[in-house]
């Protein structure tokens, strides 16, 4: 009971005194998760602390809050995107001649050597590894979308 | 019995041939991908780009085995050396 008052104690400590206290950042990064050992004494120094914020009234925008580093979401519209656009980079095709459905091999003339080389360049540029028997079943820019997509769970 | 195959079916044994050219120029190339220098990377793709295209209208099984097999020697002369030079 007491881990969820020094819990709430926190927090609304943490709201404004975010900049002011930086040493307090431990305490808040112990306190923040899920706090199963209560300290009397820091609970104590809290308490001051708070007493003494409560007069000074700083607001501040910022709240307690982690910072993580990610992608951006992947839409089935970016995935296509990027394929066309890997595609148009690759020197043995003609940009104004492919479509989402142009076959590699009826369509564009490539053959299967070329269609590797194009499936590795998808794997480089998604930074994921496509298996064998998976490459060599995509033949259009459409079905490379699809699979793309389902690899990495893109729902629309 | 007819065969209802196309005529330009692939036997057993070609289809599978086909299948290791296709995974050692694969693995070639993932290969090539950890050199570290971005102009040897073209070269070595340049290279294996031409080794490949040169011999692809090699019809006699053995043939092509011998050169499947010479790729697979130079593939891995290429991750050892990789690996040295990593160390």
């Amino acid at each position: 009971m007491a881990a969820r008052v020094l819990q709430q104690c926190v927090r609304s400590l943490a709201r404004p005194s975010l900049r002011l206290f930086p040493v307090n950042l431990a305490l808040r990064a112990a306190v923040a998760p899920a706090v199963t050992v209560h300290r009397p004494f820091s609970f104590a120094a809290d308490s001051r602390r708070m007493r003494w914020l409560g007069q000074s009234r700083i607001s501040s925008v910022e709240l307690l809050c982690r910072q993580y580093g990610d992608l951006p979401p992947l839409t089935l519209e970016t995935i296509k995107d990027r394929v066309m656009y890997v595609l148009k980079l690759y020197d043995k095709v003609n940009p104004e001649k492919i479509q989402a459905t142009s076959h590699f091999m009826k369509d564009l003339g490539l053959d299967s050597l070329d269609q590797v080389e194009i499936i590795m360049a998808m794997e480089d540029e998604f930074g994921f590894e496509i298996p064998d028997a998976e490459a060599e079943k995509l033949m259009t820019p459409e079905e490379i979308v699809q699979y793309i997509a389902d690899k990495k769970d893109v729902y629309e | 019995m007819s065969s209802r195959l196309p005529p330009a079916a692939l036997s057993l044994k070609q289809f599978l041939q086909r299948q290791k050219v296709l995974a050692v120029y694969r693995n070639m190339f993932r290969t090539i991908r950890q050199v570290p220098d971005e102009a040897d990377r073209k070269y070595l793709r340049d290279w294996a780009r031409e080794e490949f295209k040169r011999n692809k209208n090699a019809t006699n099984q053995d043939v092509i085995r011998m050169m499947i097999s010479q790729a697979s020697n130079h593939l891995e002369e290429l991750q050892k050396s990789l690996a040295l030079a990593k160390s």
